[in-house]
């Protein structure tokens, strides 16, 4: 660097640092890509948001993998195994909007953020709140509702998605937020 | 741009310093540069009002988000660059005394460190925290938002909240880099790469919303990673300047792309003088304003006088207001361990 000749500029002139003509400069490539991926979306690459793994389309028509953990009165289960509650009769609402079956698991939920992580289920029910614990495998839905807990404080119950799972997210948010009236 | 910014550009086509030879800090720019000042402080008070704002609403919207908590201490670290321009501008007003015969221009490059550092920071942060969501493989759940009765997904939202953060730096970064080269300030400089870095990171953030949004989840870090490179390119670059300065090294442009063209321009006027045989200067950048000492051989058999050498240092000073403190060292020969020709 040093032993470079000192290089004077004509008058008038400017030193590097603005990046005239026709390169590309580096930093316009963020933009250029988010233009391309915005008109890739918008011509019919499909809905945005997409899922990462499909499970949406997998279950449209298909099954429904939906776990649940005993929570009344959002979940029950009955000595013959059978299920019932609130969120149960939303669950299987939304499958039918989807024409899709549900495949039931029942355990508790860490069990079910496992099954989750391991990519065997969808959904998962029973008055979760916002704050699960499980955030990392459980991705809640916004709150469809409220109610308020023993100690008088108020839980803002969702439901949880596999993350990143968009496409399923949106849709069963949609379904539950025209439930609840809101939409 | 006009004509008077194009002349105080670099390559030493600027005015004289001014009269007084005891001038220092904002004393030492001529009426121009001054005005440049007196626009880069004002820019710098909006830009740490924007940060400040953007800031707050971050740490009130951060809640247990981890995303959040990642954008506000990266937008927290470009509260640096500004707050350090504004203390070393601050204190490049003193004038010199006895503990600080060289005045106090110096600051201004340990505000460039200060604020190479932020730099190098922001980007070391962003790659980390974007590499650990890849290797975790935490796929970003974006869902619904109800405004007013319609669904949008919140990926819509969060681009228009991300169009509207990066705008203030993509300007305010524009506007600080034509500052930089007329005032010789490289915390300016660093600053404006500062606001390059936010902005184009806010600009990958959409990138990865996007990619979200057509279920490639890892599209959000990658996107991160490729603008932390960029952004830990512009910090070295920055530290190794700022060091550079603050040890003394050759004088060189605000840029640091190269050694400043004045140090060869003032050698050629001292060697103009009729009882100049040879002439080598030693220039440092003392932070807008450059300290140099011009080692000088008397031509053949001639005496020098102490009125010589003070008209030698007024007609360099002439050349360019950036030449500020002179030494003129009249040598027999010029001393091969201390002064070297560019």
């Amino acid at each position: 660097m040093s032993d470079r000749p000192i290089r004077r500029l004509p008058r008038g002139g400017r030193a590097r640092g603005r990046s005239s003509g026709t390169g590309i400069p580096r930093r316009a490539l963020p933009a250029l890509l988010a233009t391309g991926l915005l008109a890739g979306a918008a011509t019919g690459c499909g809905a945005i948001p997409r899922d990462a793994q499909g499970p949406l389309a997998r279950a449209s028509g298909g099954t429904l993998r939906v776990g649940l953990t005993e929570n009344p009165p959002w979940t029950e289960v009955a000595a013959d195994g059978g299920v019932s509650g609130s969120e149960v009769d939303l669950v299987t609402g939304y499958a039918e909007s989807i024409d899709a079956k549900i495949a039931w698991t029942i355990g508790s939920e860490g069990e079910l953020a496992r099954a989750m992580r391991d990519g065997k289920l969808d959904v998962v029910i029973g008055g979760l709140t916002r704050d699960t614990p499980y955030s990392t495998e459980i991705a809640p839905t916004r709150p469809y509702t409220e109610a308020t807990a023993d100690d008088g404080s108020t839980l803002k119950i969702a439901m949880g998605v596999r993350p990143g799972e968009n496409a399923l997210m949106v849709s069963l948010e949609r379904y539950l937020a025209e439930q609840e009236g809101e939409l | 741009m006009n004509r008077t910014e194009e002349e105080t550009g670099q390559g030493g086509r600027g005015e004289p310093a001014p009269e007084t030879a005891e001038a220092s800090g904002h004393d030492a720019l001529p009426e121009e540069q001054r005005r440049i000042l007196r626009r880069a402080i004002r820019l710098e008070w909006i830009s740490l009002a924007c940060t400040a704002v953007a800031v707050t609403l971050e740490i009130a919207m951060a809640g247990q988000s981890q995303a959040m908590k990642a954008a506000w201490i990266e937008d927290a670290l470009a509260l640096l660059p500004p707050l350090a321009f504004l203390v070393a501008v601050r204190r490049i007003r003193r004038r010199p005394h006895a503990e600080f015969p060289y005045g106090h221009h110096r600051s201004i490059g340990v505000a460039h460190l200060v604020a190479s550092v932020a730099l190098l920071a922001m980007g070391t942060f962003l790659l980390i925290d974007s590499a650990i969501t890849l290797i975790k493989v935490e796929r970003p759940p974006v869902g619904l938002t109800i405004v007013a009765g319609h669904a949008i997904w919140s990926g819509w939202l969060m681009i228009a909240v991300l169009i509207l953060a990066l705008t203030p730096p993509l300007i305010l970064g524009r506007m600080k880099k034509k500052l930089t080269e007329p005032l010789h300030d490289k915390v300016l400089y660093a600053d404006a790469d500062m606001n390059t870095a936010d902005w184009s990171s806010s600009t990958a953030s959409i990138v990865g919303v996007l990619g979200i949004g057509i279920g490639l989840w890892w599209f959000d870090s990658a996107a991160a990673i490729l603008i932390s490179f960029s952004i830990l390119h512009d910090g070295g670059k920055n530290l190794r300047g700022a060091l550079r300065g603050l040890t003394d090294g050759r004088a060189r442009t605000y840029d640091d792309a190269e050694p400043h063209p004045l140090i060869g321009q003032i050698e050629e006027r001292a060697r103009d003088e009729d009882w100049v045989g040879d002439a080598v200067a030693r220039v440092r950048d003392e932070g807008h304003v450059f300290h140099v000492e011009m080692f000088v051989v008397p031509g053949d058999g001639r005496a020098v006088t102490g009125a010589q050498c003070e008209d030698l240092r007024a007609a360099l000073r002439d050349v360019d207001w950036k030449i500020h403190d002179v030494v003129i060292a009249p040598v027999a020969e010029i001393p091969s361990t201390q002064a070297f020709r560019g």
